[in-house]
């Protein structure tokens, strides 16, 4: 009954940490953009945290290059258990327009698993919303 | 020199001016040999070294574009920044439109010029929120961005998308100006103009961003300016009257009357209050092209092979002059593209504004020079009196310099004190 | 720019043994070769004030490496280009005439291997990777092709079919 409590308390406020792995922050700004008035994410309880130790859901932008690989892994590998990545992005998804660059990757999946991928380049707030909230089973 | 400026001579390492020939660029602290983030060497508190590492974005664009045909390059180079993608892609389709023989229409240039202001103005709004945020000042922060909110449905009025606007093509723009645009971005050009008059009142007069701005950063004299390359606001902030729009005038900057905006104090305050004004003179460009919109095509099309040569284009983005060349050995793919970015011509500027800085202040100014890229993400520390190397993120630096400067406030997660990494 | 810089500009050109070319309007190539180059550009940033360095490119240009510095002034752009052979990629750095060139000459390091003597960074790494092979040639040579360096910087990798 306690495992259904803290279920329901992590949904209800999932908490977030936010990594641009080699992105050309249209994304990130999207992303940021959701926490404005406007779109407002906040009122479904997420929010941004500073270390990736305190966080729930990994949200990735970005292509992951070779500089960035190592560091996604270790941000993943730091989060505590139930944990969640959400891949945000064409580039996230599968190295979008830099496929076949020579430092670009080809999805973060080839890094971390992944639970849900946004597409977009970038993807609108309403999009990152809707992909957030469905991974929550607030959508069905 | 006063005894507190000598001192701070004395421990910024990193800029040594060697008397001889005047190259500020020191030799590299041994704890700096093998960088792995943006590293910097730190007195304590004071900022001594800095080493730029911007390998977290570097993909291989220059690479790739020498196998794509030139129209797809322009798309891609577009994604080289979010924030300021437009202007990309003008300064690609520029470099290479030269190369032929076709000339681009004067709607084109005019529609170039209504969108490249847009992006302009939705780039400061950003960066303004941004400061907010980093100022620990989140309600400008909020309320910047809802304003952004408003120029960005025009832009994407016009181009269909928010972001990634893909309006240029080569020798002209994709989609003409809808029709009856013209009075709703009047009107929203004028609103965004109240705003700006707005926050201009904020930031000189509300407590945070006075407090984290007056004054902060090292004032470099225009001399340094020049010698450091420094370009866009970064040049116009210490009284350069260097801006392309004005010294090389390309798309329809020639006919549509435009200010110079410069200051002359030199910290981080006077940026604030240039890219604001700047943005008014922005919105006013866009209501004079509006109006004066010539008629006539919006495109031409052009063969997918250009004719061997090469030339290089430049365009004022948001952050600066942005730089292209191009090279074409008479094929459908490009023999060289080169693409400099304005944030790394402003770099050595940056170095020289955290001249023994405190690091409480180093967020403020790295944000203040408009980063385009995600490196303050993670940064590194070695702090030469203790001896500790820690890192840490871009939001544990931002709640250290918050706690600063105001040490009553009080935080969701606690500020970390120097040398503790998380 | 004035008519009276461009001839002095010319002027520096020919007693530097350059050759001045202009195909477009605003725009002026200038070809010096590797002895006379620092003493070119110190004419054209202390003597004429030319100061803004916009960037310095590099080129593969097959047998031998192109450099560019890409000079802007007011309307003008000025393209200073001088050439170095492949198998002695080694050049002075213009770091102590333009400060501002420390960055892009870091860059041109890193992606095609040139050394630029007396630039204090040299060394370090700008942009690539810090798992960069040793023994892998810099990316922006014409040999290099992405698909090799994908996978030696293991961003190649086996897809399982799902």
């Amino acid at each position: 009954m306690f495992e259904r409590l803290t279920n329901w308390s992590r949904k209800r406020s999932p908490w977030v940490y936010h990594i641009n792995a080699s992105s050309c922050n249209g994304c990130d700004i999207e992303l940021v953009a959701t926490l404005t008035p406007r779109y407002d994410i906040e009122r479904f309880g997420a929010v941004l945290v500073p270390s990736p130790r305190h966080a729930d859901v990994l949200m990735v932008t970005g292509v992951v290059n070779a500089q960035t690989k190592d560091r996604l892994r270790q941000v993943y590998e730091q989060m505590p258990e139930p944990k969640h990545v959400i891949a945000i992005g064409a580039c996230a998804a599968s190295g979008g327009v830099f496929k076949g660059c020579y430092n670009a990757g080809q999805g973060v999946q080839d890094v971390v698993p992944v639970d849900m991928f946004i597409p977009g380049c970038p993807p609108r707030p309403e999009a990152i919303m809707y992909g957030v909230l469905k991974l929550l089973g607030e959508v069905k | 020199m006063s005894d507190e400026s000598k001192r701070r001579e004395e421990s910024a390492g990193l800029m040594e001016y060697s008397v001889e020939n005047l190259v500020p660029f020191g030799p590299i602290h041994p704890a700096l040999k093998e960088p792995e983030y943006f590293k910097l060497i730190l007195e304590g508190e004071k900022i001594v070294q800095v080493i730029p590492r911007i390998g977290y974005v570097h993909r291989g664009l220059e690479k790739a574009a020498e196998q794509r045909p030139w129209m797809q390059n322009m798309y891609m180079f577009e994604r080289t920044c979010g924030i300021c993608s437009f202007v990309h892609s003008l300064c690609y389709g520029q470099a290479v439109e030269e190369l032929t023989v076709f000339q681009v229409p004067r709607r084109a240039k005019f529609i170039r010029l209504i969108v490249a202001e847009l992006e302009r103005i939705h780039s400061h709004l950003l960066w303004v929120g941004l400061m907010g945020h980093w100022a620990g000042f989140e309600t400008l922060f909020m309320w910047v961005w809802n304003d952004r909110e408003l120029v960005l449905d025009i832009v994407e009025a016009i181009s269909g998308n928010r972001v990634h606007k893909s309006m240029n093509t080569l020798c002209g723009v994709r989609r003409d100006m809808p029709e009856g645009m013209e009075d709703r971005i009047v009107e929203r050009m004028k609103y965004i103009v109240d705003r700006a008059h707005y926050y201009r009142e904020i930031i000189d007069t509300e407590e945070t961003m006075l407090a984290r701005t007056e004054k902060v950063g090292n004032k470099i004299s225009q001399e340094t300016a020049q010698k450091l390359c420094a370009v866009g606001p970064m040049a116009r902030f210490v009284g350069l009257r260097q801006d392309v729009r004005l010294n090389d005038p390309y798309a329809a900057y020639d006919e549509v009357p435009f200010d110079l905006v410069t200051r002359t104090e030199g910290d981080v305050r006077s940026l604030l209050r240039l890219r604001l004004d700047e943005l008014i003179v922005s919105a006013n460009m866009i209501s004079y092209a509006v109006k004066h919109l010539p008629d006539g095509p919006f495109r031409v099309r052009i063969p997918n092979i250009i004719p061997a040569g090469e030339h290089s284009s430049h365009c004022e983005a948001p952050r600066g002059e942005i730089f292209y060349y191009v090279k074409s050995n008479g094929g459908k793919i490009p023999d060289r593209v080169k693409s400099r970015q304005p944030t790394m011509a402003n770099i050595p500027a940056a170095l020289e504004l955290l001249k023994g800085q405190n690091l409480a202040d180093l967020p403020m100014v790295l944000t203040a020079i408009d980063p385009c890229f995600g490196c303050m993400d993670r940064m590194s520390f070695f702090d030469t009196e203790s001896h500790r190397q820690w890192a840490w993120s871009g939001e544990q630096l931002r709640q250290y310099g918050i706690k600063h400067y105001f040490p009553d406030r009080i935080s969701a997660a606690p500020a970390l004190k120097i040398g503790e990494a998380h | 720019m004035s008519q009276v810089s461009m001839q002095q500009l010319q002027e520096y050109a020919a007693d530097s043994n350059g050759k001045v070319s202009t195909p477009r309007k605003g725009e002026m190539f200038i070809e010096i070769d590797q002895a006379h180059i620092m003493g070119f550009i110190s004419h054209v940033v202390n003597d004429l004030r030319i100061r803004l360095l916009s960037t310095i490119t590099g080129l593969d240009l097959g047998q031998n490496f192109g450099i560019i510095y890409n000079f802007s002034h007011e309307d003008q752009k000025i393209q200073v280009k001088t050439t170095l052979p492949k198998n002695q990629p080694t050049t002075v750095s213009i770091v102590e005439i333009v400060p501002g060139a420390i960055l892009y000459e870091m860059e041109i390091h890193d992606l095609f291997g040139i050394t630029f003597t007396g630039n204090p960074w040299i060394n370090l790494k700008l942009l690539l990777p810090d798992n960069w092979p040793a023994d892998l040639p810099p990316p922006l040579l014409k040999s290099s092709k992405p698909a090799e360096i994908r996978k030696r910087l293991h961003l190649e990798v086996e897809r399982k079919n799902e």
